[in-house]
């Protein structure tokens, strides 16, 4: 089957290129949808901007530290809360926003004055707190502020902080994903290495790409502990900035979202030799996976085996019960990149529902070969996908849930189809075993709420006398 | 054999990640490095790992063939000439798979 023009996109003849639908016996080498790419004028895309795949994605997940964004309020107020990435010491990160907050005369005259007094205000605000990343946002690039000069002086000034920058306005690229590049190659330039920490166990490793969505981090914290693996640094699940400071001190990097941050695994690799290994951390049969392959590098297979066979126990009953109620189900994944391949399969082993279609907002050609060597035939592999696209895959494909964000959840509730929050989870965390139970379980609470389906109802038409099948039965 | 090796793909190319890192060699390190591995486990060897990348090889390679073994009984028969055989076949599909014939525009890009 070749690539796919759809009736909506019969005036932008372009978009064939993005949309594959998978057929027997074909593979990504002849028909890979083109990623990472401009958005073609004439759709409307679900993309974020380069600066907010930086901050929204990776630096602001930081515990520690402050997050100083030079542009007008929006660029901050867009950036914050729309994840849900809990910390173990109060949820700084979510609590507060900083923006330098530019106004038309700072744009006239130079903002670098307000940026300074801004750093110094919010570390005299918050004086427990000593680290900082800064941002660039579109405005303040255009006007060609100089912000490494300014945090240069207030460095000066302030011995005692620590201040990182990150030079990626909105227009430096196609999507978010250009964010994750620019925030992991600076880093590694200009931060690792630069700090040692204790070493106190003689297994170590990064566990490079998790954001501790809903507890993601924490809960995966509690299986490196009981392998008594020391976690050098998270990038950035629950981390710090003085924990990243010191990766270079790894034997290993874990990799599990290889889109954002498998830039800095490669850098590590290439210039430490530490050695970077993928997992997917989301799915019985994956965790398990990994769980060995980390064991087997360190040479401590038995207590990975006691670890997997104490989690099964604990947990693949529950998984089980709804595996028998979900088998069958038809799941659309629209999500960011990585969830569609790390997703795909695990579903479909773990709890036996079939992915029918999947969009990637900023995946690129990577992400593309591996869902489409995991997923099924008859799916539909979507690059940047916009809202028409989404109305016209329903229709071909009717779903019976939706993994993706609260603005398209929003959308697809419109016609009566549930929706899960597949970027910040409903009620996760999801990573895991017992976070793969989650997700069984709110997937069913999706699928069989008769709500979706009531809603649907004219009640000043006849009212069909039978809910569907599986609603009957659950109720 | 052909049938045989093309089991062996199909596996690979559903579960392991490693065939799809970000440049063309690094693809062929981790393609060489854990087929290499699995040729010395699946012939009876007990493979050396000495340097880092060899221990994370070896990791890899343990698990896929445990696997190969429960889904593919057919392999615990083999000696070490067919296994050399096939684990050839299984390198060459690969390579033409996400290597040589793969579009992805980013795979030769001198950075990362
Ligand atoms: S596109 Fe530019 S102005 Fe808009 S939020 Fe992103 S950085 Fe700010």
């Amino acid at each position: 089957m070749p690539m796919v023009l759809l009736e909506c996109d019969k005036d932008i003849p372009e978009r064939r290129k993005h949309i594959y639908l998978k057929a027997p016996n074909e593979d990504s080498r002849e028909f890979l949808p083109i990623a990472n790419a401009a958005t073609i004028p004439g759709t409307l895309s679900e993309r974020g901007c380069a600066f907010c795949g930086a901050k929204l994605v990776i630096g602001g997940v930081l515990k520690d530290t402050i997050q100083m964004i030079h542009g007008p309020l929006g660029c901050a107020y867009d950036t914050w809360h729309t994840k849900r990435y809990p910390t173990d010491n109060g949820h700084f990160n979510m609590k507060y926003v900083w923006s330098t907050d530019m106004k038309e005369s700072h744009v006239v005259f130079g903002g670098e004055k307000r940026l300074e007094q801004s750093i110094h205000e919010a570390f005299n605000e918050m004086p427990e707190i000593k680290r900082m990343i800064v941002y660039t946002t579109c405005p303040t690039a255009l006007i060609g502020d100089d912000i490494k000069a300014v945090v240069k002086k207030v460095m000066k000034e302030r011995p005692d902080v620590d201040i990182f920058t990150v030079e990626c306005p909105g227009f430096a690229g196609v999507s978010q994903s250009k964010g994750h590049h620019v925030l992991n190659i600076g880093w590694i330039n200009e931060k690792v290495e630069t700090l040692e920490k204790e070493i106190t166990s003689p297994y170590t490793m990064n566990f490079i790409g998790d954001f501790n969505i809903q507890g993601d981090t924490q809960l995966l914290q509690t299986y490196w502990d009981r392998l008594g693996i020391q976690v050098i640094a998270h990038f950035t699940g629950n981390g710090t900035y003085d924990d990243l400071r010191c990766m270079h001190q790894a034997q290993l990097n874990v990799v599990n979202c290889a889109r954002s941050s498998g830039y800095i695994a490669n850098e590590l690799k290439k210039r430490y030799g530490i050695p970077r290994l993928d997992i997917d951390s989301w799915g019985f049969n994956y965790m398990a996976e990994g769980i060995r392959k980390i064991c087997a590098f360190f040479g401590i297979e038995d207590k990975g085996e006691a670890l997997i066979a104490d989690e099964y126990a604990k947990w693949k009953p529950k998984l089980d019960w709804y595996k028998e109620r979900l088998k069958g189900t038809k799941m659309a994944i629209w999500t960011g990149g990585p969830r569609l391949w790390h997703w795909t399969k695990s579903v479909e082993d773990d709890l036996g529902i079939k992915v029918v279609a999947m969009s990637s907002k900023f995946g690129h050609e990577e992400d593309f070969e591996k869902v489409i060597a995991r997923g099924q035939e008859g799916t539909y592999y979507i690059d940047d996908g916009n809202e028409l696209e989404f109305f016209e895959i329903i229709d071909r494909v009717k779903p019976d849930v939706i993994f993706t964000g609260p603005r398209v959840g929003e959308l697809v509730k419109k016609l009566h189809i549930p929706y899960v929050n597949g970027h910040a989870y409903h009620n996760g965390p999801y990573m895991g075993f017992e976070g793969f139970v989650n997700l069984a379980r709110d997937t069913y609470n999706a699928v069989y709420n008769p709500l979706a389906h009531l809603a649907g109802i004219d009640i000043r038409n006849e009212i069909p006398a039978q809910l569907p099948e599986r609603i009957r039965e659950a109720a | 054999m052909e049938e045989k090796i093309e089991d062996l793909y199909g596996y690979v190319q559903e579960r392991c990640l490693w065939q799809f890192f970000s440049r063309t060699w690094d693809r062929q390190e981790n393609i060489d490095g854990v087929l290499g591995k699995a040729e010395q486990i699946l012939s009876g060897q007990q493979p050396t790992n000495e340097t880092p990348l060899e221990k994370l090889h070896y990791a890899d390679a343990v698990i896929m063939v445990k696997d190969f073994r429960e889904r593919f009984p057919w392999i615990r028969e083999c000696g070490a000439a067919e296994v050399k055989q096939l684990m050839d076949g299984l390198k060459t599909r690969l390579v033409e798979t996400v290597i040589t014939k793969s579009t992805n525009r980013e795979l030769s890009h001198h950075l990362y």
